[in-house]
C-alpha cells in the first residue's frame, strides 16, 4: 500500500471537467474516466475498480454540492486516505474561495486553487491540510483580501503588492522555528474577539412497527468558531443531565481535532482544553446512545425516549387495502431544554443578529420549536401513482421520479402539539385483473387447470404460512384478495426529518468556556471576548419507523 | 468526523445557500462569465513581459487559469519562466506552478530556469528556499538529478524545518529522476528520519516508504523517537509511520511466548494485562517492550478525526498486537459509521474484516448496524453481514431484533437488499439451530414471491437448512412441494424438486415423491431446463427407491462396470421410433449380460410406468444435457444388478453445505487497503505486503534501537499515555543532540557561499535557537506540568519580534533590486 494521490479531477453538474490536477505518474485523463464512472448505477460506490483502463485503476469519487470529485490510483492505496483527503480539499476550498463551493467560484480563482492544491499535496504526498497553515502560504488576490479584512482577518495591506507579499510572509512565518502550533496561524489579530460554540446533534432513531425504539443514537458534532487574537488557551466544559457520571456515560466514542489535549479529557471527561485554530473548525465528534440500558428495557415505553415528534404508518386500509395512513404525533416536548436555557443565558448571552455567523435568533426566548418537519415515505417501484393525498396539516405530494411521498409541515402547523394525519391511496401498475394474472402468471396456463384444485386443497391443509393478510385496520368490507394484491404496493417505512433550534436530544450543554489567561498569549489585558453558544438538533430522515 | 462544510451547511439554513448558488449561477449566465479569459495571446504576453508586478501577476493568473482549463499555454512558456527571477514571492509561486506543469514538455527551456531556482535555494526566506527545492525536484528533467541531490543535501541541513520537510519530500522525486542517486539519498534520509521536528521526521517516513521500504537498518536508531513523535505528527504522516512500524515490527520484533498460569484480562480498555493465579497454564504472548511502546502510543490515535488513521491503527493491532488491542479499536471503528456515506461504506468493509476476527466484541454495538431505508445496497449488505457474524454471540433479545429487522428487509423495495437479507437469515439460522424454525418460516414466505430471484434465493437457503437437519424437515419438504404450484422461478422449482427427490426414500408408505412426480410429468413440456433435469433425477430416484423396496430379486452375475462400459455406444444410437419399453432390451444386442427389462416385476405398477413415461419425454427434449443424463439414468437403472451402484450414485448422502460469510475470502487482505474493498489483490507489488514475523533469534540486536541512553531517560512507557507526551519527551531527549545538530548546520553553511547579510541572518537564527534551548529548560525546571505548546508559544513570541525586524531589513534590501 502506498499513500499517494495521483490526480484530482473536479466536474461540474454538467459533467464538464473544471479542474484537472495531476500529482504523479500518468493517470487516465478525466474525459476517459467519466463515462466509466457513469456506467455504474446510482448511488455510485465511492471506490470503483476500472480494470479496462491502462494501467488498471481504482477510482475514488465524492459528490459535494453538485460537484463531482474524482481521484485515481493505480497502486493499492488506502481508500480512506484518499477520501479523507478529498473531504479536506472541500473544506479548504470552502474556507478559501467561499462556501458554498460552486463551480464558477473555482473557475474564477484558479490561481488560488492551484496554490492550494500544490501546497496540500507535494507530488502525491499529502503534506499540509491545515487551513491555518495554508493561510500563511497561499496568497489570495485583492478582492478576497478586502472581504477577509471585513470579517476581521488580516490580509495584505492595500497598495503594497510588490513588496507586501514578501514582507507578509516573513512576518507570518516564524520561519526558524517552523510553525509552533501546526494548526494555528501565527500572529492572529482581531479587532473584535469572538468565540462561538455550535453543537449539532443528528438523530438516528429506528422504531419498530409497535413504536418501540430499536436504536436511538444522537451523533453530535461540536463546531467551533474562534476569532480571537494571539494564542488563546481555552477550556470548554460540557455537562449532561446526570452530572459528571452522566456525561461520561453520555458521550461515547469521541473523536477530536488534534488541538484537543487528550490527557485532560481522559482525566476529566467533559473538559476540552485546547488552543484553537483561527476560524471555523470541528472541535469534536461524539455520539450519545439515547436508549436506556438493557436492564430497564422491559419496563419502558416509547414515551421515555422523548422525541419531539414521531411517525406511525397504518397500511392496507380501505376497501381494497390500497390506502395507507401516516400519523405524525407532535409532542413538542423538549426535555431539559428550559433549565438549560436559563443557566446558560447569564453566562453567554444570546447572539445578536448582526454577526456573520447564523444566529440563534429570537427563538431563544420562546424556547425550542420544531421546524422544517418533513415526512418522507418511500413507495415501492410497482406503484404507478399515489392519489388522494389528504393531509390534515401541511402539504403532501408524490414524486414519481424518486418514488416517494413527501409531506411538509410549515413551522406554524408544526408548532401545536397533537396528531396530524396523511391518508393516501396507491394506484398499482396495471388494472386489477391483470395484476391478478401476473401474480399467478406462471400457472395461468389453462392446461394446468387441475393444479388450481390441488393448490386449494394444499392451501387449506397447510398452516397458512404464506399468505396471511393481516390488515391492521379491521374493516368489514375489506376484500382480502385485493388487500393481498395491494400489500406489495404498501410502503414499508417512513422517515421523519426536522430541526429543533436551542435543544439537544442528549441533554448535553456547555457549562463554561474559559480563556486561561495564564497560558494564553497575545490577548490584550481586560479584553473579554464575546462568547456564544448555539444548540441544534436535526433529523435528516433520521427517525425511521418500520411498518 | 463530519466535515465542517457539512455541519455549517446544516446550521446555515439551506435557503441561504441555494439563494447564493442561484445568484451566482444567474450572474454567471447574465454577465459574461469569463471576459478576461478571452484576452488574446499578445495581450497576455504583454502583461507577462511588463515591468509592473501587478501586471505580471495578472498575466500569470490568466495563464494558470488557461492551464487548468486545458487550453494550450506552452507558447507562454518562455514569457512565464523568465519571471522566475522576480523577487516577488507571489509571482514566484505562480511561475513555479506553471513550471511544474509544463517543464516536461519543454525540458530545455526549463533548464534555463534552474540556475535562478538554485539561487533561490539560498534565499533568506525559508519559504522561498522550500519552494525552490520543491520545484527543482518536481521538474521532471533527468539531467538535473545530481543538482537536485545536492540541493536536498543542503536542505537537510537547513535551519528551517520547513525547508527540511521540503527536502524530505524531494527525496522520492529525486529517486524517480535517477535511481542511481540512491546511496546519497539514503544518507540524507537517515538524517531526516532522526529530525527533532515531528513533521520533518514524518515526511522522512513518507519518503522512506517510497524509496526503500525494506531498509529497516535505517530505522533502528530512530525507532523509539519516531514512535514518540507519532502522536504529534499530522494525520498523513501518522498513516505512513503506522505502515512503517508494521513492517519494522514484523521484521525486527519477534513474537515471543511463554507458558504461564492462565492470565486473565480484566477490563475492556484495561491497558494492564493483569495476571491472576489460575490453575491452567497457557501460551501467553510476550510483547517486546519496543512493540508495546508503539502499540500503546497507537491507542491515543484512536481519538483521531481521520478515518484512515483509525483503520490503520486497527490494522496495526490486528497484525501486531494481542486481541486486547484489537478490542480497543472496535469502538472507534464503529464510530466511523457517523461519517459521510462514502467513508461509511469503506469503513464498513474494514469493520466486517475485524468482525471476522473478533465478532463477540461487536455485540454491544449491534444497534449501530441497523439499516436505514436511505442506505445504498452496499452499506446494507455489509451491515447485514456484521449482524450475521455477531448473531451467535448476542443476547436473545438482540437476536430477536436482528431477525425482525432482516425479516423487515425481505419486504424492502430494493430486490438486491431483499436477496441479501434472505441470505443473511440463512446464515443466522445456520449458526443457531434454535432460530432455524423461525428463519424457515420467514423464508417460506418468500418462496411464493412474485420475484423469481428472491424465491430462488430463499429456496437455496432453505435447502441448506434442511440438509443440515434432514430428520426434522420432512414436513417442510411437503410444504415446499405444495408451493410448486405457485412458484414460477425455474431455479426455485428445480431446488424444490431436488429436495423432494432427496426425501423420496423416507417414510415409504406416505411419501409424496411419486405423487409430485406424477403431477410434474403432466407439465413436463412446459418446464424450464433446470426443472426438467431435476424432474428426470427425481424420477430416477423414485424409481430406484421403488426397485430397492421390491423383494430381493435373484442375484445376477452381471458386472456393474460392464453395463457402464456400454454407455458410450448407447449415447450415439438414437432410435427415435423405438418405443422406450423395448429400447433397453434392444439397444445393446451385443451385450449378453444386459438384463432383461421385463424382469422387474409388475410392469403395471404406476412407478415404472411413470419412469418410462418421463424417459420417453426426456428422450425427445431439445437439450443435449437432458438427453444425456436421461440415457445415463436409464442405463443405470435398467439393469437390476446395478441397482446397488445406482443407489450409491443417486442416493449418496450429500455433504452438509455451509454458506460462509461473503467476506470470508477477504480475510487475508490487509485492513484499510483498496484490495479489501475490491475483494481481490489490486496492484500489490512485491514488498508491499506485510512480511512474516521474524524468527526468534534471527532479529537484529535490540540494542540497535538504543539512542545513547535517551530511551531510558524517556522513562519508557509510563509517559506515553498522557496528552502530548511525544513533544515533552522530545524536548528532553533531544536537548543534547541540539548541539550536534547545530554543528552540522554550521558545517553545511560554510560550504555555501553566503553574503554578509546571510551570515548575519544565520547568526541571528542560531542565537534564537540557543534562546529556545534556554527557555525550554527553564520551563522544564519551573513546572513539570507545562504543556508543550506553551514552550513553543514563548519561543514564538520572542521570535516574532525578531522576525519583524528582520523583515524590515529584508524589505529594504530587496526593494532596490526590484526597481
Amino acid at each position: 500500500m502506498s499513500t499517494a494521490v495521483e490526480a484530482i479531477y473536479i466536474f461540474n453538474q454538467n459533467n464538464h471537467c473544471i479542474l484537472e490536477h495531476v500529482y504523479r505518474s500518468r493517470p487516465p485523463p478525466p474525459h476517459a474516466i467519466l463515462p466509466l464512472y457513469q456506467r455504474h448505477t446510482k448511488p455510485r460506490p465511492s471506490v470503483i475498480h476500472l480494470p479496462d483502463v491502462n494501467p488498471p485503476t481504482v477510482l475514488f469519487s465524492l459528490l459535494h454540492a453538485n460537484l463531482l470529485f474524482l481521484s485515481t490510483a493505480s497502486t493499492d492505496v488506502e481508500p480512506l486516505f484518499i477520501l479523507e483527503f478529498l473531504h479536506r480539499i472541500i473544506d479548504v476550498f470552502e474556507e478559501f474561495i467561499g462556501a458554498p463551493l460552486l463551480a464558477n467560484k473555482i473557475e474564477s480563482s484558479y490561481d488560488v486553487v492551484a496554490q492550494l492544491l500544490g501546497e496540500m499535496c507535494d507530488a502525491g504526498s499529502v503534506c499540509n491540510t491545515e487551513p491555518n497553515a495554508l493561510r500563511d502560504d497561499v496568497d489570495i488576490p485583492g478582492w478576497m483580501d478586502k472581504l477577509l479584512v471585513g470579517v476581521g482577518l488580516p490580509g495584505n495591506p492595500p497598495g503594497s503588492l510588490s513588496t507586501g507579499g514578501h514582507k507578509q510572509h516573513l512576518q507570518l512565518n516564524p520561519s526558524t522555528t517552523g510553525p509552533a502550533i501546526p494548526w494555528r496561524r501565527a500572529n492572529v489579530r482581531h479587532t473584535s474577539n469572538e468565540l462561538y460554540v455550535d453543537i449539532l446533534e443528528t438523530l438516528n432513531v429506528t422504531l419498530a412497527p409497535s413504536g418501540r425504539p430499536l436504536a436511538a443514537i444522537a451523533n453530535g458534532s461540536i463546531a467551533f468558531t474562534s476569532r480571537i487574537s494571539g494564542v488563546p488557551d481555552l477550556l470548554l466544559t460540557l455537562s449532561a443531565s446526570g452530572g459528571k457520571i452522566g456525561l461520561e456515560k453520555a458521550i461515547e466514542l469521541p473523536v477530536f481535532h488534534p488541538c484537543v489535549r487528550l490527557a485532560r479529557w481522559k482525566e476529566r471527561p467533559g473538559e476540552l482544553s485546547f488552543i484553537p485554530p483561527d476560524g471555523k473548525f470541528v472541535l469534536a465528534g461524539y455520539e450519545v446512545n439515547l436508549m436506556p440500558s438493557i436492564h430497564d428495557l422491559k419496563s419502558w415505553s416509547n414515551a421515555s425516549l422523548q422525541l419531539p415528534a414521531s411517525v406511525e404508518v397504518l397500511k392496507s386500509l380501505g376497501q381494497n387495502g390500497a390506502d395507507f395512513e401516516i400519523r405524525l404525533a407532535i409532542y413538542n416536548t423538549f426535555p431539559g431544554s428550559a433549565p438549560a436555557l436559563q443557566t446558560q443565558r447569564p453566562a453567554f448571552g444570546s447572539r445578536s443578529s448582526g454577526t456573520s455567523t447564523p444566529v440563534f435568533g429570537n427563538s431563544s426566548n420562546a424556547g425550542p420549536t420544531l421546524q422544517d418537519v418533513v415526512v418522507t415515505v418511500p413507495i415501492p417501484d410497482g406503484v404507478r401513482s399515489v392519489i388522494d393525498l389528504r393531509a390534515s396539516r401541511g402539504e403532501a405530494y408524490f414524486t414519481a421520479s424518486e418514488s416517494l411521498v413527501e409531506w411538509r409541515l410549515p413551522t406554524k402547523a408544526a408548532a401545536s402539539p397533537g396528531t396530524a394525519t396523511l391518508r393516501c391511496t396507491v394506484v398499482g401498475p396495471v388494472a386489477d385483473e391483470d395484476t391478478d394474472g401476473m401474480v399467478n402468471g406462471f400457472h395461468s396456463d389453462p392446461t394446468s387447470g387441475d393444479y388450481d384444485e390441488q393448490q386449494d386443497t394444499y392451501q387449506s391443509s397447510a398452516p397458512q404460512p404464506i399468505n396471511a393478510p393481516k390488515p391492521r385496520d379491521k374493516q368489514d368490507a375489506q376484500d382480502p384478495k385485493k388487500v393481498q394484491l395491494n400489500a406489495p404496493l404498501m410502503p414499508s417505512s417512513a422517515a421523519l426529518s426536522f430541526t429543533v433550534k436551542g435543544w439537544l436530544a442528549s441533554g448535553i450543554k456547555v457549562d463554561g468556556l474559559v480563556i486561561d489567561s495564564r497560558k494564553s498569549k497575545g490577548l490584550g489585558e481586560g479584553v473579554k471576548p464575546y462568547k456564544g453558544v448555539k444548540y441544534l438538533t436535526a433529523s435528516r430522515k433520521g427517525i425511521e419507523t418500520r411498518c | 468526523m463530519e466535515s465542517i462544510s457539512k455541519i455549517s451547511s446544516i446550521f446555515e439554513t439551506a435557503r441561504d445557500l441555494t439563494l447564493e448558488a442561484a445568484q451566482s449561477a444567474g450572474a454567471a449566465r447574465s454577465l459574461n462569465p469569463r471576459p478576461p479569459r478571452d484576452l488574446p495571446f499578445a495581450q497576455i504576453k504583454k502583461l507577462l513581459d511588463s515591468r509592473n508586478d501587478r501586471d505580471i501577476l495578472e498575466g500569470l493568473r490568466k495563464v494558470i487559469s488557461m492551464m487548468y482549463r486545458s487550453k494550450p499555454c506552452l507558447p507562454y512558456f518562455s514569457a512565464v519562466v523568465k519571471n522566475v527571477a522576480s523577487p516577488n514571492v507571489e509571482i514566484k509561486k505562480l511561475v513555479y506552478i506553471f513550471l511544474l506543469h509544463h517543464a516536461e514538455a519543454e525540458p530545455d527551456l526549463a533548464l534555463l530556469s534552474i540556475n535562478t531556482i538554485q539561487k533561490s535555494l539560498t534565499d533568506q526566506n525559508p519559504q522561498v528556499r522550500a519552494m525552490a527545492l520543491r520545484v527543482m525536484s518536481g521538474i521532471r528533467v533527468p539531467v538535473i538529478s545530481q543538482i537536485v541531490s545536492l540541493a536536498i543535501k543542503r536542505g537537510c541541513g537547513d535551519m528551517s524545518p520547513y525547508v527540511r520537510k521540503a527536502a524530505a519530500l524531494a527525496i522520492p522525486k529525486c529517486y524517480k529522476l535517477d535511481p542511481n542517486t540512491i546511496p546519497q539519498l539514503l544518507d540524507y534520509l537517515s538524517i531526516l528520519l532522526g529530525d527533532k521536528q515531528y513533521y520533518v521526521a514524518g515526511s522522512g517516513v513518507t519518503a522512506y516508504l517510497e524509496i526503500c521500504p525494506e531498509r529497516v537498518d535505517l530505522i533502528h536508531k530512530h525507532y523509539r523517537s519516531l514512535v514518540r513523535k507519532l502522536v504529534d505528527m499530522d494525520e498523513w504522516s501518522q498513516l505512513a509511520t503506522l505502515r512503517l512500524m508494521s513492517i519494522y515490527a514484523r521484521k525486527c520484533l519477534p513474537v515471543r511466548s511463554k507458558k504461564m498460569k492462565k492470565s486473565k484480562t480484566r477490563g475492556f480498555y484495561d491497558d494492564e494485562a493483569s495476571e491472576e493465579e489460575g490453575s491452567i497454564t497457557e501460551e501467553v504472548r510476550i510483547l517486546d517492550p519496543d512493540l508495546e511502546l508503539f502499540l500503546r502510543t497507537c491507542k491515543s490515535l484512536l481519538y483521531s478525526r481521520n478515518a484512515a488513521v483509525i483503520v490503520s491503527v486497527a490494522r496495526c493491532f490486528l497484525d501486531l498486537g494481542t486481541p486486547d488491542y484489537v478490542d480497543s479499536a472496535i469502538g472507534p471503528l464503529v464510530a466511523l459509521l457517523r461519517s459521510p456515506q462514502d467513508i461509511q461504506q469503506v469503513a464498513l468493509y474494514n469493520i466486517v474484516d475485524v468482525c471476522l476476527a473478533r465478532p463477540e466484541r461487536f455485540v454491544r454495538y449491534a444497534d449501530h448496524f441497523l439499516v436505514h431505508a436511505s442506505d445504498p445496497f452496499d452499506i446494507a449488505r455489509l451491515k447485514f453481514e456484521v449482524w450475521t457474524l455477531i448473531y451467535t454471540h448476542c443476547e436473545p433479545h438482540v437476536r430477536d431484533m436482528i431477525l425482525c429487522e432482516l425479516e423487515h428487509f425481505t419486504r424492502a423495495l430494493n430486490p438486491e437488499i431483499v436477496q441479501e437479507s434472505v441470505r443473511a437469515i440463512g446464515r443466522c439460522a445456520q449458526s443457531d439451530s434454535l432460530a432455524s424454525p423461525r428463519c424457515l418460516r420467514i423464508l417460506l414466505e418468500q418462496v411464493s414471491s412474485v420475484d423469481g430471484n428472491l424465491s430462488a434465493e430463499s429456496l437455496t437457503v432453505i435447502r441448506h437448512l434442511i440438509q443440515q437437519d434432514p430428520q426434522n424437515h420432512t414436513k417442510t419438504v411437503i410444504r415446499l412441494a405444495k408451493n410448486l404450484d405457485i412458484t414460477p422461478n425455474p431455479e426455485a422449482r428445480a431446488t424444490i424438486i431436488w429436495l423432494v427427490g432427496e426425501f423420496a426414500g423416507v417414510d415409504n408408505e406416505s411419501n409424496i415423491a411419486p405423487d409430485v412426480l406424477r403431477i410434474l410429468a403432466k407439465g413436463f413440456a412446459t418446464e424450464s431446463e433446470p426443472a426438467k433435469l431435476q424432474i428426470v433425477l427425481l424420477a430416477a430416484k423414485v424409481y430406484l427407491h421403488h426397485l430397492n423396496n421390491l423383494p430381493e430379486p435373484q442375484p445376477q452375475s452381471s458386472n456393474p462396470s460392464a453395463s457402464f462400459q456400454e454407455l458410450p455406444p448407447s449415447i450415439d444410437q438414437d432410435e427415435p421410433d423405438n418405443p422406450f419399453a423395448s429400447s433397453a432390451s434392444s439397444s445393446p444386442p451385443a451385450n449378453p449380460t444386459y438384463p432383461n427389462p421385463s424382469e422387474p416385476p409388475d410392469p403395471d405398477h404406476p412407478i415404472p410406468k411413470l419412469w418410462n413415461y418421463i424417459l420417453l419425454l426426456a428422450r425427445y427434449d431439445t437439450s443435449y444435457d437432458l438427453r444425456d443424463r436421461t440415457r445415463t439414468y436409464r442405463a443405470l437403472l435398467a439393469n437390476s444388478s446395478s441397482t446397488q451402484l445406482a443407489s450409491l450414485l443417486l442416493l449418496a448422502p450429500k455433504p452438509v453445505p455451509h454458506a460462509p460469510s461473503p467476506s470470508e475470502n477477504r480475510r487475508d487482505l490487509p485492513l484499510g487497503s483498496t484490495s479489501l474493498i475490491l475483494g481481490s489483490k489490486f496492484a500489490m507489488g512485491q514488498g508491499q505486503e506485510l512480511p512474516a514475523w521474524v524468527e526468534e533469534g534471527q532479529e537484529p540486536d535490540p540494542r540497535l534501537r538504543d539512542e545513547g541512553g535517551v530511551g531510558k531517560d524517556a522513562g519508557g512507557v509510563s509517559s506515553v499515555g498522557s496528552g502530548r507526551p511525544a513533544g515533552e519527551a522530545l524536548d528532553a531527549a533531544l536537548r543534547e543532540e541540539k548541539e550536534k545538530e547545530k554543528e552540522r548546520g554550521k558545517g553545511k553553511g560554510r560550504m555555501v557561499e553566503k553574503s554578509l547579510e546571510d551570515w548575519l541572518g544565520e547568526e541571528e537564527m542560531e542565537q534564537e535557537e540557543e534562546e529556545e534551548d534556554g527557555s525550554g529548560e527553564d520551563e522544564e525546571t519551573e513546572e513539570d506540568e507545562s504543556e508543550y505548546e506553551e514552550i513553543t508559544d514563548s519561543e514564538e513570541e520572542e521570535g516574532g519580534g525578531k522576525m519583524e525586524a528582520k523583515g524590515l531589513v529584508d524589505k529594504e534590501s530587496s526593494s532596490p533590486s526590484s526597481s
